[in-house]
């Protein structure tokens, strides 16, 4: 069986007012386009900014293990579409 | 042992201020409570007024501790003026005194005598009458009573044992046989069920059987509830020296009462230290706050500086029953009675980010605040730990 992509979106503190709030819509619109092969859920935090913070890209999404910076809904989509050509 | 204390009120119907008023303050050093219930003759602004200055001043007497309580209402009751139209006196009043472990002193003037229930069986205390030398109709009642687990007291106002006078079931109103079956009925049902809910359960009964719903004076209600306190614990932010991260995690695993995550970092931390996954509710909160996460063991799991802010602003405002997870920490917090907030001093330098908006406040500051308005408005024992 073919391993599910799996996308975290953050939802810590900074990514949230970053952004990440309209992210959440792809819990929806992911299901809907790819059906099953792709795995769409929340996190608490995946603790990049503070990390990352002088030069801080909130949002951030992981795609399996590739973080997208500055996360939006169009390169979070096409980030799937390059795993699942 | 916890006293479990609150009031409800409404006003006489077509009035916009309260004739009755409620002040109570809990003294944690003294491990003692005052709570006072004054009714001011009339309604509206004037009965606001009266009963507003008995109450406050009655307060400010007993808790100065250099006059005993019952000294202090003598004072009082014997300075209230007389109301010129109707030679009563201005406002009536109840006042106690009661410390953690039970020891009560009471005194009542005018007020309908409060209400004593153990086991759901009504007390009935000794006291001594104070006749005033300056008023005829006037006379102090002094309890000195020693309360149990479990126990309850109930004072109210004469808007409640009135309720329904004149009417048509209820010639006499309610009365304080009444008021007594309606708890004894309403406790059988609900053992433990807290003040405020009893309270508002009062209110709400006293005012469902005026003529038209509406109220004829005004209700008050104050229920004191002595229990075992429920503690609870909100770990926010993490510590400060990354090493003590398991000793905290542990500590929060030992914790007896409820437990409270505040914090998308601190949520992993437990979960790392604990081994303990986390996962996160699906529902979709956009522009709002994000949603809540679950974790075994924990009652809540929330994001930090946005959730607690919008908490803050909810206890200020008053704004309960909102289905977000604000909310859901709302009703934790004021379910407790007794609150520990280990408070992370760790910061996240991504927060100071001036792109941010300057919702996001610091930690400590906001969670200083909650602490003072749990105490102050809630009447919560607060602790706060910084780690």
């Amino acid at each position: 069986m073919e391993k599910k992509i799996s996308v975290k979106v953050c939802l810590g503190t900074t990514c949230f007012v970053m952004g990440s709030s309209n992210l959440q819509e792809l819990i929806d619109s992911v299901p809907k386009k790819y059906g099953d092969k792709v795995e769409v859920s929340g996190v608490p935090c995946l603790g990049l900014c503070s990390i990352d913070w002088e030069f801080s890209k909130a949002p951030y999404v992981k795609v399996d293990d590739e973080v997208i910076k500055e996360a939006t809904v169009e390169k979070v989509l096409s980030a799937i579409d390059a795993k699942l050509k | 042992m916890f006293i479990d204390i609150d009031c409800n009120q409404t006003k006489k119907y077509n009035q916009n201020a309260f004739g009755d008023y409620f002040v109570s303050k809990r003294y944690p050093d003294e491990a003692k409570l005052i709570a006072v219930l004054s009714d001011g003759l009339g309604s509206g602004i004037k009965a606001n007024i009266l009963s507003c200055m008995t109450a406050t001043m009655l307060l400010k007497f007993i808790e100065g501790d250099q006059i005993p309580i019952s000294k202090a209402a003598e004072i009082i009751m014997n300075s209230l003026p007389v109301c010129k139209v109707r030679r009563i006196s201005y406002s009536t009043f109840s006042a106690i005194e009661v410390d953690d472990e039970g020891n009560a002193k009471i005194v009542e003037e005018g007020n309908p005598e409060f209400i004593w229930l153990r086991d759901n069986e009504v007390m009935k205390p000794e006291y001594e009458s104070i006749p005033s030398k300056t008023f005829k109709n006037r006379c102090l009642k002094v309890y000195k009573i020693k309360l149990k687990l479990g126990d309850r007291l109930i004072f109210c106002s004469d808007g409640v044992t009135q309720a329904g006078l004149g009417g048509g079931r209820l010639k006499l109103g309610l009365r304080r046989e009444g008021l007594v079956v309606l708890l004894q009925d309403k406790l059988k049902e609900t053992p433990d069920i807290s003040s405020t809910e009893l309270s508002q359960y009062i209110v709400n009964q006293a005012r469902n059987i005026e003529t038209d719903r509406l109220a004829k004076d005004d209700i008050s209600a104050c229920v004191l509830y002595f229990r075992e306190p429920r503690e609870s614990m909100v770990f926010t932010g993490p510590p400060y020296h990354q090493q003590k991260d398991a000793e905290y995690a542990k500590m929060f695993d030992a914790f007896k009462g409820k437990k409270a995550i505040a914090g998308g970092t601190t949520a992993n931390l437990i979960s790392r230290e604990l081994n303990r996954p986390i996962t996160m509710d699906t529902t979709i909160s956009i522009g709002k706050l994000p949603a809540c996460s679950f974790m075994e063991g924990v009652d809540l799991v929330t994001e930090g500086i946005l959730t607690l802010t919008k908490t803050m602003e909810y206890l200020e405002s008053g704004t309960y029953d909102i289905d977000n997870a604000a909310g859901k920490l709302v009703k934790f917090l004021l379910d407790s009675d007794r609150i520990l907030f280990m408070v992370g001093a760790k910061l996240n330098q991504a927060h100071y980010d001036p792109a941010l908006p300057i919702e996001i406040e610091i930690r400590k500051n906001i969670i200083k605040k909650m602490g003072k308005v749990l105490q102050d408005k809630y009447f919560k024992q607060v602790s706060i730990q910084y780690m």
